[in-house]
């Protein structure tokens, strides 16, 4: 006992200050183990120490091990048999595979599959290590280092150095030209100029402000942010896929697949399927046709009103990952009848989540409480009340503002489950006496130019999108209800709120859980009142394998882990 | 005949170069625009900016067409705007793709859909040709997505006889890439047969009504004879122009089956390139399937002269 406690104080004393005082929150059993683990690899330790700590320190005690919630985020490890081809179901990726240009899951399941990230975000947002071996922040943040693995190569035999990071994120963050999906989430954290390379194994990031959540916008969750070669013009990376990870390319044909073949130059264990054969599919129907029909062993994401047939079969492996992909309900806080927060509250509390999520969801979503922080994320305050219906208070509300039996529009677009919700929404709102005229049209017509003034979207009394999942809820709390213009790019409710804003830079800031948590508590007790938008659900990202298919690993922004996969005997 | 070839090839052209102008400046109807389609909603607008000026979508669109055009005539059809490869290595891939599934489903219904409407022609008024008639007509009613659904269900999974896409793995043989390609060929049969045997037996019916004829039965030949050496070239007349229209839906329209069985041809290739407004590509498809059309329209009217002399294409003139 004195040994163990012995070699935790040494342990501590080598820890940062930030470090120490997540360590302490454990041991005070403010946060679980699960929490220590996934907020410590953040800030760059490794498991085998948390796992240590956590053992030593006591504390309160879980699930124990830092892999396992709910239903099985990966298939259980067992008895696979070395080699085999395994054969994916995608969604065909619209762009081509350019690491700048690609938007969408299909594209991310291409960069993954040869691509490797500086670290890799796993279904319990924990960081695993990948091209960087660990990383740490200055005092207050604002400088992290990120130390580079070495003895790293590319597929095409070229050694990676820390240069090659830098020009990596260079090309990403270039203003001019360079990736619009990872500028949303490195826009304001990261300036172009400001990473060093001081020798071939270490990269530091100079950021413009403290940010306590940096290495989770530079790992596999800002899914364009692939390590490739600094010589290396992006727009070629389609000819060869290059990358570091444990599968290559052996071809790609647009619009059809691609196959890879095992990495054996691949500088950790060595994949276990000989090939990977990616079938890309336009449409979900075919997919969970093929897969029943024995064409693919393994579906990357399918959908629960399109994959009935799979949670029905209790021969389906159906791997479910808690996320924080959501749907946002705005209602535009300077246009009538809107302007009053009470009408905005009266309509928040008009819809029945626990319905919602039953019915659109088959329960397999998280209800949402007005605000970013989905119950996926270690910062969110779970203490805060959550929001019920309540159809009484709500007209009370209503009567209270003099807005009593109004009619207003709604704009959306006819993807996923949205006109369901919309058409729900609308139901639940006829109980309260507001009457809602449903427009729904496609995404081209609701998203137009993607700017104010020229997209319904962002222009419109009240519509609903459809956000993806992100490791952090930074960019939501920002570019969805940033007052600044420059900032609140994707303000579709026009919010506007100076307390917010002080919050919510605040929030970015902070290190530590503790201080993330009593800032979120207080950002979502602001929202609550003022609902500018509702958030309805969080809901789960779900792949399908085949019984026999062991260890297949998805990622909800889309790329997909086979390199431990295989068939069991 | 030379004549009548080059007349025939200067109005493909005009009909081509028609068609072309009508789906540039026609997609431009549509809203949003190339580079906000290829970066998604959420990118930043200069970002969007950048990218229509690398592509040169954000020149005025005569300028656009002009230059399209040009290259056109060199030869050089461009590269996808969306994808980033060349057009015409999608175009050859799917264009062979959907040649293969149309004569599959060619040389299943045509004989097949002669076959009956002769048959239900003969057997006129009796069972055998209200079963041909009704049936076929009920079949070809069901929409494609449904007849399609209803065989991967039958046969691709319950029976688990047939392959549920269309694909065969790269490298595959005849026979095998035939077996993948039975199912969707097998819905186009379902779809086509009912019209195409009623033109024919409607063809039919007629011949044999004819005066000609008759003379011939009174000769005293065998109603075999009669049948093929008289009846069958006039009643199949109409029934080559029937197949020679369809043949522009079998090689571009076929998105449902396309889409169904996971099939890359022509028609997911245009639609999808129309949706994203990727122009070289969508052009590209489209004058090819135009091309097609116009080679079937030309290889139906030499047919029909080769069958029956009276027509000769200087009356065509």
């Amino acid at each position: 006992m004195d040994e163990k406690q012995r070699r935790v104080d040494e342990v501590r004393r080598e820890r940062s200050e930030v470090e120490n005082h997540l360590i302490d929150e454990y041991v005070l059993g403010r946060i679980t183990r699960r929490e220590l683990v996934r907020r410590g690899t953040v800030l760059g330790m490794s498991i085998p120490l948390l796992s240590f700590v956590a053992a030593a320190c006591g504390g309160d005690d879980d699930d124990g091990a830092a892999t396992a919630t709910g239903d099985g985020e990966t298939t259980a490890a067992g008895d696979v048999q070395p080699g085999g081809t395994i054969r994916v179901a995608l969604i065909q990726p619209t762009t081509e595979p350019n690491p700048l240009l690609v938007q969408d899951e299909g594209g991310a399941g291409m960069l993954g599959s040869t691509g490797e990230y500086l670290s890799f975000s796993d279904e319990n947002l924990a960081l695993q290590p990948r091209i960087a071996e660990s990383w740490e922040p200055n005092e207050d943040g604002s400088v992290w280092t990120f130390a580079i693995r070495q003895g790293v190569t590319f597929h095409n035999g070229a050694t990676l150095t820390a240069n090659d990071v830098v020009e990596t994120f260079e090309k990403l963050i270039n203003p001019d030209g360079g990736s619009a999906n990872a500028q949303s989430a490195l826009g304001g954290v990261l300036t172009p100029g400001n990473i060093e390379a001081p020798d071939d194994a270490t990269v530091v990031f100079n950021l413009d402000a403290p940010n306590g959540s940096f290495p989770t916008l530079v790992s596999s969750a800002n899914y364009n942010a692939i390590i490739i070669p600094a010589d290396l013009d992006p727009a070629d990376w389609g000819q060869t896929f290059e990358g570091t990870g444990p599968f290559k390319l052996q071809n790609f044909t647009p619009q059809v697949g691609a196959t890879f073949v095992r990495n054996d130059a691949y500088w950790g264990e060595k994949a276990n399927p000989d090939t990977i054969e990616v079938k890309f599919y336009a449409e979900e129907g075919p997919m969970v046709v093929a897969f029943q029909g024995d064409e693919v062993d393994f579906v990357e994401h399918f959908s629960v009103a399109g994959g009935k047939a799979l949670l029905d079969n209790p021969d389906v492996q159906v791997i479910g990952i808690q996320t924080a992909t959501h749907r946002q309900l705005h209602m535009r806080t300077d246009k009538e009848p809107f302007t009053d927060k009470r009408v905005r509250q009266a309509i928040g509390l008009s819809i029945d989540r626990n319905a919602l999520v039953d019915g659109l969801w088959e329960g397999r979503a998280d209800i949402g409480n007005d605000s970013p922080f989905a119950p996926v994320y270690p910062s969110t305050d779970t203490s805060v009340a959550q929001r019920e219906q309540d159809l009484e208070q709500a007209r009370q509300l209503l009567a209270d503002a003099g807005a009593e039996g109004f009619t207003v529009q709604l704009d959306t677009w006819d993807g996923f489950e949205i006109p369901d919700l919309a058409q729900l929404v609308k139901n639940y709102a006829a109980e309260i006496g507001v009457t809602i005229n449903l427009k729904i049209t496609d995404s081209a017509t609701y998203y137009g130019d993607g700017v104010f003034g020229n997209s319904t979207w962002l222009d419109s009394v009240m519509g609903i999108t459809d956000y993806g999942h992100r490791p952090v809820p930074n960019v939501y709390l920002t570019a969805a209800l940033g007052g600044d213009p420059k900032v609140g790019v994707w303000n579709s409710a026009h919010f506007k709120n100076d307390a917010y804003d002080e919050l919510v830079r605040q929030f970015v800031a902070a290190l530590d859980v503790e201080s993330q948590k009593g800032i979120a508590k207080q950002i979502q007790e602001l929202l609550l009142d003022e609902t500018p938008i509702i958030f309805p659900y969080f809901y789960n990202f779900l792949s399908a394998a085949k019984p026999n298919l062991l260890n297949a690993v998805s990622a909800a922004t889309g790329q997909f882990d086979l390199s431990k996969a295989g068939f069991t005997a | 005949m030379g004549r009548f070839l080059l007349k025939r090839l200067g109005l493909a052209v005009i009909t081509l170069w028609l068609l072309s102008v009508l789906v540039f400046f026609g997609t431009q109807v549509l809203p949003g625009n190339v580079a906000r389609r290829i970066l998604g909603p959420f990118a930043d607008q200069a970002a969007v900016d950048n990218l229509n000026e690398e592509l040169g979508t954000d020149q005025p669109l005569l300028t656009q067409y002009w230059d399209w055009i040009t290259d056109l005539l060199t030869g050089d059809l461009g590269n996808s705007l969306a994808l980033g490869v060349p057009v015409s290595e999608l175009i050859g891939d799917a264009l062979v793709n959907s040649l293969k599934l149309a004569a599959l489903a060619f040389v299943l219904v045509v004989p097949l859909a002669i076959f009956g409407g002769v048959l239900a022609a003969l057997r006129r008024d009796r069972l055998t040709d209200r079963v041909i008639t009704i049936g076929g007509l009920t079949l070809s009613v069901v929409p494609e997505f449904v007849t399609g659904i209803i065989l991967i269900l039958v046969f691709g999974l319950w029976l688990d006889i047939l392959p549920v896409s269309a694909q065969a793995p790269p490298g595959s043989g005849f026979f095998t890439q035939l077996k993948y390609l039975l199912l969707p060929a097998l819905v186009l049969v379902i779809l086509l047969f009912g019209y195409i045997a009623r033109i024919t037996r409607a063809g039919t019916i007629e011949s044999l009504d004819a005066d000609y004829t008759r003379t011939a039965v009174l000769k005293g030949l065998p109603r075999r004879t009669v049948i093929r050496r008289h009846v069958l070239r006039n009643s199949l007349l109409p029934t080559i122009a029937v197949v020679a229209t369809q043949t522009g839906y079998l090689i571009g329209g076929l998105v449902v089956i396309e889409t169904l069985f996971n099939y890359p041809g022509m028609g997911r290739l245009i639609v999808t390139a129309s949706r994203q407004k990727d122009m070289p590509l969508l052009e590209a498809g489209v004058l090819i399937v135009g091309i097609v059309f116009l080679v079937a329209m030309l290889l139906a009217d030499l047919a029909y002269s080769l069958l029956n002399p009276r027509i000769r294409y200087a009356r065509a003139e």
